[in-house]
């Protein structure tokens, strides 16, 4: 009974943080990009500066009409916020937040399970895009799909290096392997995942494929109401996720320089925080990339720096061991 | 990755990717520029350009400004009284009298035009914007409410220290000269005549005054 | 593994005998929708089913790593591919009646023979073998990446080889037509550092649509 009652409150637990934290970084985005800009942001909403401005847009989504095209393909429009989101849920499970059993599900292969169910999330994207008999979600769809391929790529090789480097594919495991001189040693690879990750979330610089400029919002174009606002607390989700992990295999998750015992949690909240501002950052700083670019970056750059950085992590590994 | 620039050649690779992030890391660090307006009330020039007011008095309905609105949206209505001679045998004179004096600030454009060419000063500028209306008849701002605005009308500014007097100053500084001068040389003319008398005068006047 | 006779038996069925059952019924609608649907795109998304169905399979057979390999490489970028292929070139939405072929006797055929060729060679090599899911996990990262470097070394290079000349070929096939522009237009310069490659083709004198489609195959190439 206890078993179940632990298992129930992990996933309680998780659920709950899946709900707050995706808000709070869409919160500190709406400020921080304000402030970046010379702007105040939302001061209304909830008296002290804002602060639930995105609570009082779910209930402005929730109120809304749920428009499905009448040219659209019913089920699948509908399904697609679901499949979009979903992922990140199941995602969030095999990331631990502290040392030993602070993990909602530790996973034998963690990483594989990450980022195999974060690509499945991109399927939501494509049905969005198919489904809304709208030209322009469908080429939102298509780009969607030619960035998956061509990150999907740089995003496991390097997240490969870490696994080398560690001997194991379980994101505790990976964990309990780490030492400081990691993060030197994978610098690389932690940026080719993180700017892969950016890609494969659709944030800027790299959101060809959501365009508001030119393809309005690509495959969400035809989403109102509560649909809508999933899709985008999918991408406030992919937020997290990425950055979590990106802490958890490239900084060293709950280690820190002192305190591990009792403060790991707070450890990997804060690497989290410091990433998530730098997606924040990067989408305040730079503008958008081509669609050529975009797939030059990946193929030109990404590959062969994530290719580098294994053979760099299988000689190092091979000389310690 | 980023093709070359030939204007700027200067910095390691990527250099220009963190100027981007130092500015806009530089800009959060700022004061925001946003005008919080309705929790705090903006700091205005003091000569803004918010209403128009008026003062009635120096009106002389000559419908300068009517005529040079570049918009029409100055609205007056007159007529015209006789005024009783000044003088008994005198012919009567006409006056007219201003019936209604509106300016539609939903036309207007604020170009101050009218209160340039007004020749008798009967219209001012004043700071207050806070004039909003849900109905866009009530802009229509009739005379009582434009002699309220005249009442928010800022002191005109001080004079530099060494400007030139104000015309209208001057022109009342020579009417009094010249007023004094008279008086003086009046004065001076009465004090001739009496030199001769002064004896007998003065202890009647000493009377006279006590 | 142990045998059959020693685990109990088929006639009393555990949790996980049963859900795996259930899954593979799933699995198998899920396929046969695929190739009976007439809608291109619902097609790919049973596939999507099918696919899931088998990762769950292999998860309930303990063998973790292999499932999320598979959901990783057939969801996450088969199946993105065949979406991709669809969207580009024909997706209607709703029923397409002619995307029947008129080989669908000889495709279920040769569905029916392989999948019996399958079955035959699966039960013929493990008979009565049974895994015992209740004792050590057999289907971890480590004890496939011990089997696989160990006992089965060579199929997986010769897999690897053939993957790389599948590789190289695709890179062949689509440079091919490159290649044969530049040789026809040998005098063009080199790649344009200075000025567009349409400024240089409109200075040269040579016609129009001798260079378009190497700017296009270039555009192609840089899209990868």
């Amino acid at each position: 009974m206890s078993d179940a009652l632990d298992i129930a409150l992990r996933l309680i637990a998780v659920f709950v943080a899946f709900l707050v934290f995706p808000l709070v970084i869409g919160q500190t985005e709406h400020k921080v990009m304000a402030h970046m800009q010379g702007r105040l942001g939302p001061m209304y909403a909830g008296g002290f500066h804002g602060w639930a401005q995105l609570v009082a847009d779910g209930v402005k989504f929730a109120q809304k009409e749920d428009v499905v095209p009448a040219g659209a393909d019913r089920r699948i429009f509908q399904l697609a916020p679901a499949v979009a989101l979903l992922p990140y849920l199941l995602v969030l499970v095999a990331i631990p937040l502290g040392p030993g059993n602070v993990v909602g599900q530790s996973l034998d292969a963690g990483i594989f399970f990450v980022l195999a169910v974060m690509g499945v999330g991109v399927l939501g994207s494509l049905m969005a895009g198919w489904a809304s008999a709208n030209k322009f979600s469908l080429l939102g769809g298509l780009r969607t799909a030619a960035q998956l391929l061509a990150y999907e790529l740089p995003m496991l090789l390097a997240a490969a290096s870490v696994a080398m480097a560690a001997g194991t594919l379980s994101l505790p495991g990976i964990l309990d392997a780490f030492h400081w001189w990691w993060v030197p040693w994978q610098i690389v690879g932690g940026l080719v995942f993180f700017t892969a990750g950016l890609a494969e979330l659709q944030r800027p610089p790299f959101d060809m494929p959501v365009a508001d400029s030119e393809i309005i919002f690509g495959a969400y174009t035809e989403y109102t109401g509560l649909r809508f606002a999933l899709f985008l607390l999918a991408e406030y989700a992919g937020i997290l996720v990425l950055c979590a992990l990106t802490s958890v295999l490239f900084l060293g998750g709950w280690h820190g320089p002192f305190g591990a015992d009792g403060l790991g949690w707070l450890w990997m909240l804060l690497k989290t925080a410091v990433l998530a501002f730098g997606v924040i950052w990067l989408r305040v700083s730079y503008p958008r990339l081509r669609e050529d670019q975009l797939q030059k970056l990946a193929w030109t750059v990404l590959i062969p720096l994530a290719l580098a950085q294994i053979a760099l992590t299988g000689v190092v590994k091979v000389v310690i061991s | 990755m980023a093709p070359e620039n030939p204007e700027k050649k200067s910095g390691w690779p990527g250099s220009g990717l963190a100027k981007g992030l130092a500015v806009t890391l530089r800009t959060m660090t700022k004061r925001s520029v946003t005008e919080q307006y309705p929790e705090v009330q903006p700091e205005l020039a003091p000569r803004t350009r918010g209403v128009i007011g008026l003062f009635e008095e120096n009106c002389t309905v000559c419908m300068l400004c009517a005529r040079e609105c570049p918009d029409w949206c100055i609205y007056i209505d007159s007529h015209k009284e006789t005024v009783p001679p000044a003088a008994p045998g005198g012919r009567e004179r006409s006056r007219n009298v201003l019936d209604r004096f509106a300016i539609d600030f939903s036309l207007c454009m604020y170009c101050g035009i009218c209160i340039e060419v007004c020749p008798f000063d009967a219209l001012f500028w004043s700071p207050e914007f806070e004039y909003a209306e849900t109905d866009i008849h009530n802009l229509t701002h009739e005379r009582d409410k434009l002699r309220e605005w005249m009442w928010t009308v800022p002191e005109p500014p001080a004079l530099d220290p060494a400007a030139e007097e104000p015309k209208e100053l001057g022109t009342a500084r020579k009417a009094a000269d010249k007023l004094a001068a008279q008086e003086a040389a009046e004065r001076a003319a009465a004090q001739q005549q009496a030199a001769g008398e002064a004896p007998r005068n003065a202890a009647r006047e000493q009377e006279g005054e006590a | 593994m142990t045998l059959a006779a020693a685990s109990h038996g088929f006639l009393s069925p555990t949790g996980v005998e049963i859900a795996f059952l259930l899954v593979g019924l799933v699995t198998l609608g899920a396929a046969v929708v695929t190739v009976t649907t007439k809608q291109l795109v619902h097609a790919a998304l049973w596939l999507v089913v099918a696919l899931g169905g088998i990762a769950v399979e292999y998860l309930l057979l303990t063998a973790e790593f292999i499932a999320w390999v598979q959901v990783l490489i057939y969801v996450g970028s088969v199946v993105v591919l065949l979406l991709f292929g669809l969207m580009l070139t024909k997706a209607p939405i709703g029923r397409s009646e002619n995307a029947d072929s008129g080989n669908r006797w000889a495709a279920l055929i040769v569905a029916v023979a392989s999948a019996a060729a399958l079955v035959w060679v699966v039960t013929d090599a493990f008979r009565t073998t049974w895994i015992d899911l209740d004792g050590a996990v057999q289907g971890s990262t480590e004890a496939s990446g011990r089997s696989l470097f160990q006992y089965w070394v060579l199929p997986f290079e010769a897999l690897s080889v053939l993957l790389l000349a599948a590789l190289v070929g695709a890179i062949v096939l689509s440079r091919k037509n490159d290649d044969r522009e530049r040789s026809d237009g040998s005098e063009r310069p080199g790649s344009g550092k200075q000025s567009g490659p349409r400024e240089q083709s409109g200075s040269r004198e040579q016609p129009g649509s001798r260079e378009r489609p190497g700017d296009r195959a270039r555009l192609r190439e840089d899209q990868g």
